[in-house]
């Protein structure tokens, strides 16, 4: 009996540190573990709205060069440059006297020149994600119970 | 060591390692929010949670009628600096290549990087220069430049460079530089259009802004928005056309040694403008010669044609002959004996060379260009309150309308004005004491090819919006005078060219025509040295597709316009059959041009 009693007492000696870092690591774990957990989904959120704005910088890059292409290319279709051109190459602007004219039959001319339309301005709507990558639980509880919204 | 003080001493380590990893995360905050880099990043966040965070949206393309480009949005860069980061190598070196690369002063790029901006508490600053005129503008570099200046940030052997940051901004570029400047006006460093059809059409083509938030925060980041981009506009403006009436005229000016000119092409039929000279050009690329220095001085006049006025002269004559004919008051063989002079309201009105011409007819009245006959018609035949009616039909005193900024009316004094005399009609009848634009000339003189009906001038064909396509139609001012009227008085104008005038001739192809020579007013009455030479003329007269006007300012080498205006009118629709594909009068019109083998 007194052996017993000892033993007790010898295991009641170890518990009470367990005890007492029960009490106050615990919640700390558990503080951590959400903390962790939150600061993962934030710097994944923060990594791909990183990205997000590195994918707009190339897109105005883009667009700029296109702009910078398009710029050159009208300087280079100009009519003064190609009148250059025209003129080393040895060609010389119609004389009215050169011309010739001649009657065709169902002849259509080519159709007025019209330009692209530029962009919409329409904001761009989740593509095609299906309501649960966006719904938060609310909604979805709202929605479960029939409450409209 | 019992379990007791192990598992004290584990506690005691974790605390220890939770503590420190506190306390960086505390020391990273203090630093960040008090140390030497806060202001800046306090800025940025300023600048990244701004509320007003505009998105700007593209500005609009103009083209003329076959899509050649005429004003594009190049990409440029505003120079700028993040003072915090600045060093004092970095001062001397970023003045240093700025100078050499841009050709600027090296004193004031170091002045400006030398100013106490953080006692201002400015820690990034936009580098500025002072233009030729005096107008400080921030400093813009093109592509090849942003190109170098970045390839020196990121080489460590380079120039040190450090705080000196490249930022984008959409500049309007004109591609065929000055061709068409006074047609196109020009777009400010603010993105703001001025004159031309920049300046009329500034809202349509500048789009909607969006104001977006965090646009710069990763946790907040989202696709963004298109914004509604600025609508595209194809001109009427054939840049063939331009280019080439740019080229006869410009040699016209070399040669007479004029100090300015216009040219303006119409088809009278809908208004479309074809060509738009004025020279000399506005470039605008660099537009800033055309700003006043300061407020006292006057403007310069931007795109004459529109907003450039004159006393038109005997150009005018065909008005008041339309006037005439319409109200059947004259008849073009009516004769009329000129005694060389008239007396109108006190004042005594004689012909351009002073003589005596005797019996003419009224196609001899305007083959010679008589000012007494002219008067006469206005004074004896008209009178003045049917005159200045017809006038007000040729909507003379008013805008056209047409769709280009800037537009100036014009001045005319009728009966109605307390000034107003007499001697205001018959002066009046040859163009004189009278003042006009181009634009308007060419509209009420488009009446006359156009069988009496007078349309609106207009240099915008197509509007290409995000939500679809807009075709402007023409639209019709009235009808100052009838048919008949009109193709009599084109049948005397055709007959008049062919003598006197004979210089604005064409070979295979009737066309009809009026020379001007007009007087210059200054404060003590009229320039006795200067001239201002003009012609005006339309054809083919059996189906008319086109009103030229050429307008030459105070040439030196003969004050005619029947000597100086006319070989221009000449030249110009010489090449201008061949461009438009106007067979000869003796061929069917409505053929198709090819060149001859």
């Amino acid at each position: 009996m007194k052996r017993r009693k000892k033993q007790a007492y010898k295991k009641g000696e170890q518990r009470l540190p367990t005890r007492v870092s029960d009490r106050v690591l615990l919640p700390v774990v558990a503080f951590l573990l959400i903390s962790g957990f939150y600061l993962a989904v934030h710097s994944r959120h923060a990594r791909v709205g990183r990205e997000v704005l590195l994918l707009e910088e190339e897109k105005a890059e883009l667009v700029r060069e296109q702009a910078e292409l398009t710029s050159t290319l009208a300087e280079l279709t100009s009519p003064a440059h190609l009148l250059e051109q025209a003129e080393a190459l040895g060609f010389r602007p119609a004389s009215y006297h050169d011309m010739d004219f001649l009657e065709i039959d169902g002849y259509i001319p080519p159709a007025p020149f019209v330009p692209e339309r530029p962009p919409g301005g329409l904001e761009h709507g989740d593509g095609a994600l299906a309501p649960a990558f966006t719904e938060t639980l609310g909604e979805r509880l709202f929605s479960w119970l029939g409450w409209g919204r | 060591m019992s379990l007791r003080n192990l598992s004290r001493q584990r506690i005691k380590v974790l605390f220890g390692i939770m503590l420190l990893f506190v306390l960086a995360i505390m020391v990273q905050l203090v630093r960040v929010q008090y140390g030497p880099y806060a202001p800046v990043f306090a800025k940025r966040v300023e600048v990244a949670e701004s509320l007003s965070d505009e998105v700007v949206p593209v500005r609009g393309l103009i083209y003329d009628r076959d899509g050649d480009l005429l004003a594009v949005n190049a990409p440029m860069y505003y120079v700028e600096v993040e003072i915090i980061q600045l060093t004092p190598a970095s001062r001397r070196e970023i003045a240093g290549v700025l100078s050499q690369v841009l050709n600027l002063p090296y004193d004031d790029l170091r002045n400006q990087l030398e100013a106490d901006w953080e006692g201002a508490e400015q820690y990034r600053i936009r580098l500025r220069m002072t233009t030729e005129a005096g107008n400080d503008w921030p400093i813009i570099v093109d592509q090849v430049v942003a190109d170098m200046l970045n390839a020196f940030l990121a080489d460590p052997e380079a120039p040190d460079l450090s705080g000196l940051d490249l930022v984008p901004a959409p500049q309007r570029s004109y591609p065929v530089g000055a061709l068409a400047g006074h047609v196109m006006g020009f777009v400010n460093q603010l993105g703001e259009g001025f004159f031309g059809v920049e300046g009329y059409y500034d809202d349509w083509l500048t789009g909607q802004g969006i104001s977006v938030q965090g646009g710069t925060v990763p946790l907040q980041a989202s696709r963004l928005p298109d914004t509604p981009a600025g609508v595209n506009l194809v001109l009427t403006l054939d840049l063939d056309i331009q280019q080439m009436v740019t080229d006869i005229l410009s040699q016209a000016i070399d040669d007479s040694g004029a100090e300015s000119g216009q040219v303006v092409v119409m088809d009278p039929n809908n208004g479309e403008i074809l060509a738009m000279v004025a020279l000399p050009q506005l470039d605008s690329n660099h537009y800033e010669p055309w700003l006043p220095e300061d407020e006292e001085e006057e403007e310069p006049v931007i795109n004459p044609i529109v907003a450039g006025q004159f006393e038109p002269g005997s150009t005018f004559k065909v008005l008041t002959m339309a006037a005439a004919l319409d109200a059947d008051v004259v008849e073009p063989d009516d004769i009329f004996v000129d005694e060389g002079v008239i007396e109108v309201g006190g004042v005594q009105i004689r012909n351009w060379n002073g003589g005596k011409w005797g019996p003419q007819t009224m196609t001899g009245c305007m083959e010679h260009s008589l000012n007494v006959c002219l008067a006469h018609i206005a004074v004896d035949e008209l009178h003045a309150n049917q005159f200045y009616a017809y006038l007000e039909a040729f909507g003379m005193g008013q805008l056209t309308g047409i769709d280009v900024a800037g537009e100036v009316s014009g001045q005319i004094r009728t009966p109605r004005h307390p000034e107003w005399t007499d001697a205001d009609l018959g002066t009046n009848s040859f163009g004189q004491g009278i003042s006009t634009t181009p634009i308007q000339l060419v509209t009420a003189v488009g009446a006359i090819a156009n069988e009496g009906v007078m349309v609106q001038p207009h240099l915008v064909r197509t509007v290409v919006g995000p939500e679809g396509e807009y075709w402007p139609q023409t639209t019709v001012l009235g009808q100052p005078v009838s048919a008949e009227a009109a193709e009599q008085l084109t049948q005397m104008l055709y007959e008049s060219l062919q003598g006197e005038t004979n210089f604005a001739r064409v070979e295979g192809y009737q066309l009809a025509g009026k020379t001007g020579t007009a007087q210059i007013p200054d404060e003590f009455g009229y320039d006795p040295t200067w001239t201002i030479a003009s012609f005006i003329g339309w054809g083919p007269v059996s189906d008319p597709q086109f009103v030229v006007l050429v307008r030459i300012d105070r040439p030196e080498t003969s004050p005619w316009g029947s000597v100086i205006a006319a070989p221009v009118f000449r030249d110009i629709v010489e090449r201008l059959v061949v461009m438009l594909a106007i067979p000869p009068d003796d061929l069917p019109q409505g053929l198709v041009a090819g060149q001859v083998e």
